[in-house]
């Protein structure tokens, strides 16, 4: 189809510069080693995981309808939570921020054809899968049962499931290490001629913060996954107080990686909310550097304040305080991030389109659950928080308030671009406001109640929370509810979805400015680019975008309500 | 797709070529990318000892006395320094080795080359056997103390890394004589050497923790 137009720009000559679209299914759809399926193979599994993970937490919530909840035993509800946390921690988040929108949107955003390594992301990808079966099939052989922690010495005694847990977590690991080492060399190495780093989108930024932590961070847990499975199966010490072993050692270890793992989880979403709001404030982003450099600032600061989960573990006093205080100080470039987003905001032409509801409601939730992270990180408060609901409550408004509202925002943002199909306006208002009420009546009362002294990670509490749980738990059923909308709306789409034009929401980043789905080869030519993509009201600042039919200098919005493009 | 861009080939054609050969050269993977990516993959292998190290100072700092108490009840002894020093020097020899065949391939001695990889080859074979007698002999067993669990670990870690740095070398070697590699495109003989250097530093770190600390 773009032969025609590929003879004069001099590309399609280029027998080694762009592959040769493979034909068969297997090459095109499983085996594919183009970023974009890749991406797509990503989602497509993480929300099929994301699924299953999310039915384990209504089974908690359904256990914990009564004081004496007897849906399930003691040992299947430790396995059930346990493997609610670390389906959503691992298989959901994690590859979705990391896999899903950085393989598919990032090489478009740089003006690329793909990652720097084609077959070492297939192979990353396909670890995937086979860790999540891996974990869920551990119920078979008996759920790891000590929580997604899995603190020794009660992961020591736990059932075989927990080397099952260990290999996966294992797999899943070396796989985004591998991700973040290729998308490093794809930032450093493949940007489009004249993309400087200040000139990147800022959801690249975001990655390439995202893709340092992987790199470093997640070796390290590697590591104490390892040792875990050596102690296990062949009873190599490492953590057995009894012999000379150290769990504290386990949690510092674990911890190294599982700090800067929240922002492995959280700063992608804040790439894709910076993206959202640039879009549909229709102004220049406020502060674009502050927004760059906070996320490398927030990605450095993260190697530096694991032992803040373990201020209960007996560690010297003097060695709480600058953890304490460093963990206070993450709040400054996250604060630095907030009140540019609120400064792009202000004044701006905002369109309240699903994605931008979503960016929305994550600004006020993650807020939120930043601001009950700074209680937690205060050594006096966290020895009453510590194992209570509080820190459940936290943990929520921080990954799902944030991570999966993110993710949400992503999706309805990128949808049109990554299938050639709008989504339904009105199902996508409806999905977020259900999520949202919901979302906050689940989880609100979880601060109160933990407050009160309830503690996590319980199948039977004291009659006096019942009112509360009960709360929580048709919060949590409504919340299951919110999202049959969202896969009613993305089977909609897929089945009778409007085409979706080249750039629907006349947003400026390079992949806006091919059609969509894009070709195989993403550009027919690689464009060059003169400034950030955030100047609302100047022309695009892009060389040698190659124009047909499919993506129109001046494209269309779509919808009549979207506003003009203010470079029409 | 071939075939319509052969028949539109013309001069006009190869001036645009020409003018974007250089934007267009940026998107094959270069000898840069996988230098870049091979780096990388380097400092997340070093953050896999540091981890382990980190293990081994944090479990040696909290018994009172090291080296610890075996699970049988006998106090554990030192490493023998003496056997371990002479093995190690045959690592280091071969970082030598290595570094002269790097040189020769440079200069295009091709024979000089064959000679100090194989050679490398032969003093990496060398110091496994040497790490083998050493585990054989060894007073500590892998689940007897934390002293065993972390030598065996670091230590087989290690091994490990050398095992596969001994098949890649001679891999190398015959990629080299087979012509895979010129005297100006020799990407996988600088990763290799590299790798090897690697492997040789991480066992600087490793002695002196077991055998002198
Ligand atoms: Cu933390």
């Amino acid at each position: 189809m773009a032969i025609a137009t590929a003879g004069h720009i001099g590309v399609a000559s280029h027998h080694d510069h762009i592959h040769p679209e493979p034909q068969s299914f297997i090459g095109k759809y499983i085996f594919s080693i183009d970023a974009k399926v890749i991406g797509i193979q990503y989602m497509v599994v993480g929300l099929l995981f994301f699924i299953v993970s999310g039915l384990l937490a209504e089974i908690v919530r359904a256990q914990l309808l009564t004081p004496t909840g007897a849906i399930v035993s003691n040992d299947t509800y430790n396995g059930v939570y346990s493997l609610h946390a670390s389906g959503m921690i691992w298989m959901t988040i994690i590859p979705l921020v990391t896999g899903g929108f950085g393989n598919y949107v990032m090489p478009l955003m740089l003006g690329q054809r793909d990652v720097a390594f084609p077959w070492l992301n297939l192979v990353a990808f396909w670890m995937f899968p086979v860790a999540g079966v891996l974990l869920f099939g551990s119920f078979l052989v008996g759920a790891p049962d000590a929580g997604w922690t899995e603190y020794p010495p009660i992961s020591l005694q736990g059932p075989p499931g927990t080397s099952l847990w260990c290999v996966a977590i294992f797999l899943v690991g070396i796989s985004s290490s591998l991700t973040g080492i290729n998308f490093l060399v794809t930032i450093f190495k493949m940007r489009a001629p004249g993309m400087t780093f200040t000139r990147m989108p800022l959801f690249v930024w975001a990655q390439m913060a995202t893709a340092m932590l992987n790199m470093i961070a997640t070796t390290a847990l590697a590591a104490a996954l390892a040792a875990l499975f050596l102690e296990r199966q062949f009873d190599i010490p490492f953590y057995d107080p009894g012999r000379g072993g150290s769990p504290v050692l386990w949690q510092h270890m674990f911890w190294f990686y599982s700090h800067p793992a929240v922002y492995i989880m959280i700063l992608p979403a804040f790439g894709i909310v910076s993206e959202v709001f640039a879009t549909f404030s229709r102004k220049p982003i406020f502060g674009y550097k502050m927004i760059a450099f906070s996320s490398i600032a927030i990605a450095l600061l993260g190697f530096m304040v694991w032992a803040h989960h373990m201020f209960t573990s007996g560690m010297a006093p003097w060695l709480q305080l600058p953890f304490m205080i460093l963990t206070m100080v993450v709040a400054v470039p996250t604060g630095v991030k907030i009140f540019s987003w609120l400064a792009t905001l202000w004044g701006g032409k905002i369109e309240f389109h699903p994605a931008m509801l979503f960016s929305l409601g994550f600004l006020i939730v993650f807020t939120f659950g930043g601001i009950t992270g700074v209680f937690l990180s205060s050594v006096p408060a966290d020895l009453y928080f510590h194992g209570t609901y509080f820190v459940v409550a936290h943990i929520h408004y921080v990954l799902f308030g944030g991570s999966i509202f993110g993710i949400y925002a992503g999706v309805y943002y990128w949808w049109p671009k990554m299938t050639g199909r709008m989504m339904s306006y009105k199902l996508g208002v409806a999905h977020f406001w259900a999520t949202f009420v919901a979302f906050n009546i689940t989880f609100l009362p979880m601060h109160w109640v933990g407050l009160q002294g309830m503690p996590r990670r319980v199948a039977q509490y004291r009659p006096e929370f019942q009112f509360w749980n009960d709360v929580e738990s048709i919060g949590s059923f409504i919340l299951a509810g919110s999202t049959l909308i969202f896969l009613y709306a993305i089977a909609e789409s897929m089945l009778k979805g409007k085409k979706a034009p080249a750039n629907p929401w006349g947003a400026r980043t390079l992949e806006w400015q091919v059609s969509s789905p894009p070709p195989y080869y993403n550009f027919k030519k690689i464009p060059a680019v003169l400034t950030n993509p955030y100047d609302f009201g100047e022309p695009l600042p892009y060389v040698g975008l190659v124009r047909d039919a499919s993506n129109p200098e001046h494209p269309s919005t779509g919808r009549a309500s979207s506003g003009t493009p203010a470079h029409a | 797709m071939a075939v319509t861009s052969f028949s539109s080939l013309n001069t006009s054609h190869e001036a645009v070529h020409a003018r974007y050969e250089s934007v267009d050269s940026l998107y094959r993977e270069t000898r840069d990318m996988r230098l870049l990516g091979f780096v990388l993959f380097l400092i997340s292998d070093v953050v896999l000892f540091s981890a382990y190290i980190f293990a081994y100072l944090y479990l040696r700092n909290s018994v009172p006395n090291w080296p610890p108490i075996n699970k049988d009840g006998h106090q554990l002894p030192r490493f023998d320094v003496a056997f371990a020093a002479i093995n190690s020097c045959v690592l280091f020899g071969s970082g030598a080795t290595m570094h002269f065949a790097m040189e020769s391939w440079k200069h295009l001695k091709k024979p000089a080359f064959n000679m100090w990889m194989i050679a490398t080859i032969v003093l990496g074979v060398l110091f496994l056997g040497g790490q083998a007698y050493e585990y054989h002999n060894a007073q500590v067993t892998w689940s007897g103390s934390t002293l065993g669990a972390t030598f065996f670990t670091l230590t087989g870690l290690h091994g490990f890394h050398v095992f596969v740095g001994v098949i890649y070398l001679a891999v190398l070697y015959w990629q080299a004589n087979k012509g895979v590699y010129t005297g100006s495109k020799y990407f996988g003989l600088t990763a290799g050497t590299l790798y090897w250097h690697f492997v040789d530093v991480i066992w600087v770190a490793l002695f002196y923790l077991f055998y002198l600390m």
